[in-house]
């Protein structure tokens, strides 16, 4: 297992044994296929955390991520969001399916 | 590093979120149109409310056109969320008007993708809109037939019923 980005929280890797890749999301490692990586970055691009500012949009400054049809949940701070998008973009990079260089909301 | 990302995905992800955006887009287009058809029915435009379940039927197959595209190269099409569209139309000027606008419009979208495409040397997208492109030139001259037709036909008198049987000559 290789890693392919670590941000502050989590770490991306891939299994070219296993062809497919792994989340290590600190309490624990997820296990995902390509297609479950592409629907963890339009999830975690699609939060917005400019409501995490304002209290009304997101009273307690959480978010509430389900993975891969539902098996995991995670509950996830405002910093904790802000380095997993982090992971996500660069993360798909490093993978060469991105150009991007900096964190995109989808 | 063994590429098990690229070979398990033939496009850019930046590519994949515009395309997902053009689907949005596409269902926007069939939903509008098949407003356009019920204002059509309720007014007494028979033959143009044809034309317009045509067109939205059209613009379905536009939007899964892009999802299968999606699918085969192995990205994630996301089924659109629709809101906003518009029942309200002060004719049947009003209603080809702003046809016009939305297929420019859409034009506009598909031209920007096959640029965005181009920088990111995302060939397979870009040639994947050539058919697009086309499609868009086609459908652009269809509205603007239609509308010179009105132009010529003029709205007075028994001219409102003349341009709605003349819109069946639009309906292959
Ligand atoms: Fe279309
Ligand atoms: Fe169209």
């Amino acid at each position: 297992m290789n890693v392919v980005h670590q941000s502050t929280y989590y770490t991306l890797y891939q299994s070219v044994k296993e062809r497919c890749f792994y989340v290590d999301f600190g309490q624990k490692l997820v296990r995902m296929s390509l297609c479950q990586l592409l629907s963890l970055r339009h999830k975690v691009l699609s939060i917005s955390i400019e409501d995490h500012f304002d209290g009304d949009l997101n009273k307690h400054g959480f978010e509430v991520l389900m993975l891969c049809n539902k098996e995991h949940l995670f509950v996830l701070n405002t910093l904790e969001v802000l380095d997993l998008k982090h992971l996500v973009a660069q993360g798909f990079v490093a993978m060469g399916l991105s150009e991007e260089r900096e964190a995109i909301t989808v | 590093m063994k590429d098990i990302a690229r070979q398990s995905m033939s496009i850019k992800v930046e590519s994949m979120d515009l395309l997902n955006g053009q689907i949005k887009m596409e269902a926007h287009a069939s939903a509008t149109y098949l407003a356009m058809a019920s204002w059509c029915e309720q007014n007494g435009f028979f033959t143009s409310a044809k034309f317009f379940y045509k067109q939205s039927e059209e613009e379905r197959g536009h939007m899964m056109k892009i999802f299968e595209f999606l699918i085969d190269t192995g990205g994630n099409p996301l089924s659109p969320e629709i809101t906003g569209i518009n029942h309200d139309y002060s004719s049947i000027v009003d209603v080809f008007e702003s046809t016009l606008e939305h297929e420019v419009a859409v034009t506009k979208s598909i031209h920007n993708i096959v640029r965005k495409a181009r920088e990111l040397g995302d060939i397979a997208t870009e040639r994947f809109l050539d058919w697009f492109v086309l499609e868009q030139v086609e459908e652009e001259n269809t509205i603007r037939d239609i509308l010179d037709m009105i132009e010529v036909t003029g709205t007075e008198g028994v001219g409102l019923q003349m341009i709605d049987n003349q819109v069946g000559n639009w309906i292959e």
